[in-house]
């Protein structure tokens, strides 16, 4: 039972994680708390059926959603947060709200209320470790989840691109200075970040078999929880905060049976470190 | 000529001045408010549909008292504060003679004593919440409340379905605390042991309650989850290879529910208060329309709301505009056939007396297994 909970577990921690990345990616460059990110996991989701729908191919679904959102987060960088930059940080906040409610009911207005199935076949089967069962569709969820952790690893570890970003995040001026090109930064950024979360809404909507235009809802202030535990701005400190939270969610459930919401425990945790240690895990006391 | 076209325009003019004014001012206006957006949306679109269906057969049949009906309708966004602002304005704007609720039990119950205190006479359609019909003798409930369907689900899972170890997941709202305890009490009153187990409602991870259940053995689950909680349970408890026989209740009555669970919905059984088999025309007959019109399966929340109007426009019919005289032409019913069943009438305190149907999901939708009318168990306690 310990090992079912455990994958479970991973399993949810690893989309948390996705999610929470292009948070983390915005905040990092723009200190701006991106709200609005959730509607464009929800819009990847939709992007994603669609295409599936169409063309009875997953990878094409993955691919166009990833695609769209990117250009989407460009756009919502270019169209929203651009031109509010130098206004104090609450404006870009409020735009993000009401970006984030305005594509929800946009959403409900073009797909209707009603949950649409995500009925994708993966290549995989079902798996059997000891006395846990691993549906194939959770092995695929954690296979690109896996991927994409990596990928996103090497891109902020190991690129240019990625040490412009973590200079960006750390002095823009001097990063300015320095002759970095801080609007190309932030755009691969938005873009980058945009397309993690619409392959993440993918896989949500894959993992419940369900897609509708609410499902942003949760993820709109869950995880602001990861990147503030995470240390705001800090990429591994999200990583480890989403695998934390998806960890002790279903283990807490899954032994201790129904003691608050498991929504409730992100928000716990996060008072609990914000009294500890208030510049989150990973974060530096001067951020 | 010039005469007789004189003529012409003196009938003309006279016949439109007297219809005119007769037309916009002689409709009978009834309210109506439903989640149209926000996290209950879905629900709110199937009671809109089924709202605008019952109006348009009420008028297609002469109205009601002869006049036509017209539905004022609001979107309460599923916010019990949402729904206090609407009820005020139904009374004092739009003047209604009557509402129904197509909301959940927390808007409906949050509006109810203000419709008592103004005299208009409301019909919840579906809440089941026992709270809704104390704000008066002017609230009716057109739904069997929790106790009576928690009731008729163990009647099921102990008689029906022999099942003697049970794990009840129960929803923490409303809903699921009043059909799980009611649920409870009856089994274990019957001889069945229930182990309970709460989740909040919205949860999508079922998983790891699951994996703790599988241990037990269990021969039923019974969930109270709405039709997303209750998809989500079964398709992930098929997953783990738990083979135990699954009980739902009206939460999962929607065309939504196969959708989500996939094959995982095959034999799977609800109490509900619609019988998709029901031979009798009033339901064969919604149930037709309702497909033609919006291109998808009518749910139970649907059903109810048409019964809610066809009862409300038939108690107008007997008894005028007066709210106080339409309040107690609706009292009278008695032996109504509605979509939903052959309503006996409402008690005392204005809750339904009516069949809970009992269906099963066979090769891709729910079908008739049983009917409970034992009249002791649908009663509903005092």
């Amino acid at each position: 039972m310990l090992a079912q909970q455990f994958v479970s577990g991973i399993v949810i921690g690893g989309v948390y994680a996705l999610i929470a990345m292009g948070l983390t990616l915005v905040y990092g460059v723009l200190r701006i708390l991106h709200v609005a990110h959730a509607a464009v996991y929800a819009t990847g989701a939709y992007v994603g059926l669609i295409t599936f729908q169409r063309t009875d191919n997953l990878w094409l679904g993955l691919a166009a959603a990833a695609v769209f959102c990117g250009l989407f987060g460009v756009m919502i960088h270019r169209f929203v947060y651009g031109p509010l930059l130098d206004q104090p940080r609450i404006v870009p906040l409020i735009a993000s709200i009401g970006l984030f409610i305005f594509s929800q009911d946009f959403l409900r207005l073009l797909f209707g209320p009603y949950a649409m199935s995500f009925p994708a076949s993966v290549p995989f089967g079902l798996l059997e470790l000891g006395d846990a069962v691993i549906p194939g569709r959770q092995v695929f969820i954690l296979a690109v989840t896996a991927v994409l952790l990596a990928l996103t690893w090497y891109v902020v570890g190991r690129t240019r691109l990625g040490l412009a970003w973590t200079a960006v995040s750390q002095d823009a001026e001097t990063a300015v200075a320095m002759g970095v090109n801080v609007p190309r930064v932030v755009a691969f950024n938005f873009l980058f970040g945009s397309s993690i979360a619409a392959i993440a809404g993918i896989l949500v909507g894959m993992h419940y078999n369900s897609v509708y235009p609410a499902m942003g809802e949760m993820p709109a202030y869950k995880m602001l929880a990861v990147v503030v535990l995470g240390g705001l701005g800090s990429v591994p400190g999200t990583v480890v905060a989403a695998f934390l939270l998806g960890l002790v969610e279903t283990l807490l459930v899954g032994f201790a049976g129904f003691v608050l919401p498991r929504d409730a425990i992100a928000f716990v945790a996060l008072i609990a470190i914000l009294l500890l240690r208030p510049e989150g895990l990973f974060g530096r006391s001067d951020a | 000529m010039s005469r007789g076209l004189l003529l012409v325009l003196a009938i003309l003019i006279s016949v439109t001045a007297a219809a005119g004014p007769a037309l916009a001012a002689e409709t009978i206006k009834i309210g109506f408010f439903a989640p149209l957006t926000g996290p209950a949306a879905a629900d709110g679109k199937s009671v809109m549909q089924a709202a605008q269906l019952a109006v348009d057969e009420i008028n297609a049949r002469g109205g009601a008292a002869g006049k036509p009906v017209e539905l004022v309708a609001y979107d309460d966004r599923f916010d019990p504060r949402e729904a206090v602002a609407i009820a005020n304005k139904l009374i004092e704007q739009d003047r209604v003679v009557a509402v129904v609720s197509g909301s959940y039990s927390g808007p409906t119950r949050a509006v109810a004593p203000i419709f008592q205190r103004a005299g208009i006479p409301m019909i919840s359609a579906y809440g089941v919440h026992p709270d809704i019909t104390l704000a008066g003798d002017y609230i009716f409930q057109q739904s069997f409340i929790g106790p009576v369907q928690g009731k008729a689900g163990a009647e099921v899972a102990v008689k029906l379905l022999n099942a003697r170890n049970i794990v009840s997941l129960v929803m923490d709202n409303d809903f699921g605390r009043s059909l799980g305890k009611a649920f409870r009490e009856h089994a274990e009153s019957l001889g069945a042991t229930v182990h309970e187990e709460l989740f909040p409602f919205g949860e999508k991870e079922f998983t790891p309650i699951l994996a703790r259940i599988r241990g037990m053995n269990p021969d039923l689950i019974y969930t109270t989850g709405y039709f997303m909680e209750a998809a989500l349970t079964v398709k992930q408890a098929r997953e783990l290879g738990i083979t135990a026989q699954i009980l739902g209740t009206e939460g999962a009555d929607s065309f939504q529910f196969p959708e989500i669970a996939g094959d995982a919905a095959e034999g799977v059984v609800i109490t509900t208060n619609l019988n998709r088999d029901d031979e009798r025309p009033i339901a064969r007959r919604f149930m037709e329309l309702y497909r033609a019109r919006f291109g998808h399966e009518p749910d139970m929340v649907a059903a109810s709301t048409y019964d809610a109007f066809i009862i409300l426009a038939m108690a107008i019919d007997k008894a005028g505009t007066d709210p106080r005289a339409i309040r107690d032409a609706i009292a009278e019913t008695r032996n109504f056939e509605g979509v939903t069943g052959l309503i006996a009438g409402y008690t005392e305190v204005g809750e339904v007396l009516k069949s809970v149907q009992v269906q099963q999901f066979r090769d891709g939708r729910y079908r008739f297994l049983a009917v409970i009318d034992d009249i002791d168990l649908i009663t509903p306690p005092q």
